[in-house]
């Protein structure tokens, strides 16, 4: 069985057909050519496919495609303005807070997330937010440094 | 050598944190992967593996397989053209069981199909028929004299004997003796990005495999020996990878998407899901190490004897090599006159182990430095000064008869590590904090086995430097490093300079990135090429100006002569207009000793990296929890290239070391099944679990270097073991002897 599904991607409305129980990662890649978004355990733990989904962020291998109708889904790929990079993209690159950079949307979009739900985070809620992400490189610190960055800034 | 004029770059690319080249690519997510690539018309491929652990195999059956629609090819071992087998030190790996199975997961057939369904109903249609063997477990087990072999051979894949002086009479005028054994478990590199890849035959004929991986070349000619094919018509590139760490240095998916794409002509794509990676995929060897240390009343060191025993699971990977490194680093950086080492590569039935960051150190290591804290404490000995007591000083003969380049490095970080080593807070109850040092060493590069790097750049008259290289980066920055290097050179901005890494169609043989080597040995290639490169542009400079070429400067790009001047791509067009050649490739002669030290393959090294790392827990006795709170560490890794990427590197191995010491430990059950093979049940550090760690680097310039840098990659993860248990030590009052330390071995 397939259902036909409605949601804003970055901004602008797709629809796709899909089982119900796909997962939204597998829908952004497989169906939607979205990059950004990878697999890394596609069992919730490692984070590498986390998006927001109506702002908030959740992995997206956990939510099926039956749950995000009217959804407003945002990926790495939607962050920019005009061309620019978000602040947190930025920040990214200045504080060298990536290596391999597999995880890094996701941890971007972590980062995204926790900053809509709480902008002025202590350095335990960072810590807190970006917890369910692994970074096997282990840029962890940098990560932590780029996020304080955005913080302090105010420019979420 | 340590002044600090030498490390000052001149035109501004070096010793600077410029961000990797690729960050942008990387932020946006727009950097497609190895695994994100998708060719139109590809096939899904899988791979059936074996659910026994040691076996005999009766049969295989894929005639039921065949039948299904869709289904494209079922390949056995009797589909192998040429050679079954591969592996980067001995090709003893088979590319599809044949007569046994030694491992549970080992690949049986291998299937191609239109869609993921037709391929999963192939795969549940494969019949074999397997008579069950013992499973052999354990080091123990594997050596027990009625232990049933796993090859035929038996279940010793190398020993060897590194001996010198005489230890008996060493020991027995010590002041000292100690004996220990120490255990480190198997390390699964658990990197974010699985084994995985594509392949497909393009309209020139070449089978084009890109694949992650660490060594194109290597995996190259290891497809052709399979294939029986020309490596000529072989395309490898494998990047951009999702992290390697040694665990993509020898053949994972490569041979099977190239079988496949072979035999079905068609286009084909195959990545092995989390849990696939955590049953095949290559994990670090575990040890046991034996160490009888003798040392005399004033601390020094009078002789060491160790017994290493590494697991290399059912074939040997880098096994050989793994334990030649475990062989060098068991001394430490220190002056040992007499030494005795027995090693073992040791077969099991626990999986592949293989390459992984450190390459046998960080095994050695937390013997070696765990035993010097245990002598400090029976000597009554600040540990550190234990250590500049007995390391061995510049000129001086190390204990594989190598001569010590550069030990001031060492020298300075320890008596910098003497002040950031103090004493912690006092403990509260159930509440105790500990600090601890460790001391590491390791080689850059392959010691004596010959290695011969050639890299390329090539002068674009558009105004671009391309620089060719076929090492990996996979997240160790070595392309901006590089970038930095030939920029350095060519006097230009790194902005000039575009890369061309890990792939076979467009560099030349660099070799790959293991050892941390990718700076040194595709750094001096790259520097020799521009040498190259200068040494032609300006003969055609002269040429322009109508002079001597003696007669014409260089500076920032540009040649000079009295008022006129012309810079490199305009000599590189003109070069281009007369139909020559604006591509310059230079192969570099690694240095080393002309041979290795008796019973060894590659002891000793000639570039030495060192670190010293101390570090600060907390137990918490109620919750069985060490929590580690800070981290210093000095490393001397020669002339810093690019310091944020460096101090990167040395964070990641300290992090990756801290879950080696405290989380990390795979393994398998009574039936040879692994047991954690996900992130929910193998666990890896989180920022939560990541202390703050402050990295130095002593200036120190490495002559043989590229601008005096030595290398980073590996030396972060090295000493953390040693560091950590001694803390814990320091904490409670007793001293770990296994990794990782777990809360039912200290309270």
């Amino acid at each position: 069985m397939e259902i036909t599904v409605s949601f804003f991607l970055n901004g602008k409305r797709v629809t796709v057909t899909a089982p119900p129980a796909k997962s939204l990662l597998r829908v952004l890649r497989e169906d939607l050519g979205v990059t950004s978004v990878k697999p890394g355990c596609e069992a919730g733990e490692c984070g590498a496919c986390t998006v927001l989904l109506d702002g908030q962020a959740v992995t997206s291998c956990l939510i099926m495609i039956s749950q995000v109708e009217g959804k407003q889904i945002t990926t790495a790929e939607g962050l920019e303005r005009n061309g620019a990079l978000d602040p947190i993209q930025e920040a990214f690159i200045e504080e060298g807070a990536l290596q391999c950079g597999y995880c890094t949307p996701g941890f971007i979009m972590a980062a995204k997330g926790l900053l809509n739900e709480n902008p002025n985070p202590t350095d335990e809620e960072i810590l807190e937010g970006i917890s369910g992400n692994i970074c096997r490189c282990g840029a962890y610190p940098r990560i932590v440094s780029a996020i304080k960055k955005v913080v302090k800034k105010g420019v979420v | 050598m340590t002044s600090t004029e030498s490390v000052v770059s001149r035109y501004e690319s070096l010793n600077r944190s410029i961000p990797r080249i690729d960050s942008e690519d990387k932020v946006r997510g727009t950097l497609l992967y190895v695994t994100d690539i998708r060719l139109e018309n590809a096939l899904y491929a899988f791979t059936f593996r074996s659910k026994v652990a040691h076996g005999k195999i009766n049969r295989i059956e894929t005639e039921d397989a065949e039948k299904v629609n869709g289904v494209k090819a079922v390949l056995t071992y009797k589909d192998i053209p040429s050679l079954n087998g591969y592996g980067a030190i001995v090709p003893e790996i088979p590319v599809l069981a044949y007569d046994k199975v030694r491992y549970y997961g080992e690949p049986i057939a291998l299937v191609a199909a239109e869609s993921v369904e037709a391929g999963l109903e192939a795969l549940s249609r494969i019949k074999v028929d397997i008579t069950p063997l013992p499973v052999i477990r354990s080091i123990e087990e594997a050596l027990d004299d009625n232990a049933p072999k796993i090859h035929e051979k038996g279940n010793i894949a190398r020993h060897t004997i590194v001996k010198k002086g005489n230890v008996d009479k060493a020991r027995a005028s010590a002041y000292v003796v100690l004996e220990r054994t120490y255990e480190t478990p198997m390390q699964k590199h658990m990197y974010l990005e699985p084994e995985g890849g594509v392949a497909y035959i393009d309209e020139n004929g070449t089978l084009n495999v890109i694949a992650g991986g660490q060594t194109p070349y290597r995996d190259k000619l290891q497809i052709a020996r399979v294939l029986g094919i020309s490596p000529d018509k072989i395309r490898v590139k494998n990047s951009p990878t999702g992290g390697a760490f040694g665990g993509k240095d020898d053949v994972t998916v490569q041979i099977h998407l190239a079988l496949l794409a072979y035999k079905t002509k068609r286009p084909v794509r195959l990545t092995w899901s989390r849990e696939e990676s955590g049953i095949a995929g290559f994990h670090r060897t575990s040890s046991k190490i034996k160490l009888r240390t003798a040392a005399a009343k004033d601390g020094t060191l009078l002789s060491n004897e160790a017994a290493i025993y590494l697991d290399s699971g059912a074939y040997q990977s880098f096994g050989p090599t793994i334990l030649d490194v475990s062989i060098e680093t068991i001394n430490g950086p220190y002056r040992v006159p007499n030494y005795y080492i027995d090693a073992y590569l040791v077969y099991t039935n626990n999986g592949l182990a293989s390459a992984f960051r450190g390459f046998g150190a960080p095994e050695s290591n937390f013997a070696i430095e765990s035993m010097m804290n245990e002598l400090a404490d029976e000597l009554k000995m600040d540990p550190i000064d234990l250590r500049l007591k007995n390391i061995l000083r510049t000129g001086e003969t190390g204990p594989f008869n190598n001569i010590i380049r550069h030990s001031e490095g060492l020298e300075e970080a320890l008596k910098r590590a003497k002040e950031v080593f103090y004493r912690p807070d006092p403990s509260t109850p159930f509440a105790r904090t500990g600090v601890g040092v460790a001391v590491a060493i390791k080689g850059v590069g392959f010691g004596t086995l010959p290695d011969f790097p050639t890299a390329a750049i090539e002068v674009v008259p558009e105004g671009k430097v391309r620089i060719m290289f076929s090492n990996v980066d996979y997240g160790q920055g070595i392309n901006t490093g590089n970038a930095q290097l030939v920029a350095e050179k060519l006097q230009i901005p790194v902005s000039q300079i575009e890369v061309y890494h890990s792939d076979t169609k467009y560099s030349p043989d660099t070799g790959g990135s293991s050892a941390s080597r990718s700076t040194f040995n595709a750094g001096n290639a790259l520097l020799a090429a521009c040498e190259k490169a200068l040494s032609e542009l300006r003969l055609e400079a002269a040429s322009y100006f109508m002079t001597s070429s003696s007669s014409v400067t260089y500076r920032g790009g540009n040649f000079y002569y009295k008022d006129r001047s012309i810079n490199i791509y305009e000599l590189a067009k003109r070069l281009r207009s007369r139909g020559k050649s604006t591509f310059f490739e230079a192969t570099y002669e690694v240095p080393r000793y002309p041979e290795p030290v008796e019973g060894t393959l590659e002891v000793p090294h000639m570039v030495y990296m060192y670190g010293v790392m101390v570090s600060k827990v907390e137990i918490d006795e109620m919750l069985g929890k060490i929590r580690p709170l800070e981290v210093d560490f000095i490393a001397d890794i020669g002339n810093v290239i690019n310091p944020a990427i460096a101090a990167g590197q040395i964070e990641g191995g300290v992090i990756q070391g801290l879950g080696y010491s405290l989380t990390e430990y795979y393994s398998y059950d009574k039936d040879g099944r692994p047991l954690n093979i996900n992130y929910t049940t193998y666990i890896v550090p989180t920022a939560k679990d990541s202390p703050m760690i402050n990295v130095e680097f002593v200036r120190t310039y490495e002559e043989l270097g590229p601008f005096g840098a030595k290398g980073v990659g590996e030396i972060g993860i090295i000493p953390v073991g040693a560091s950590i248990s001694d803390a814990v030590a320091d904490a409670i009052g007793k001293r770990p002897y296994r990794l990782p330390i777990l809360p039912w071995d200290f309270i």
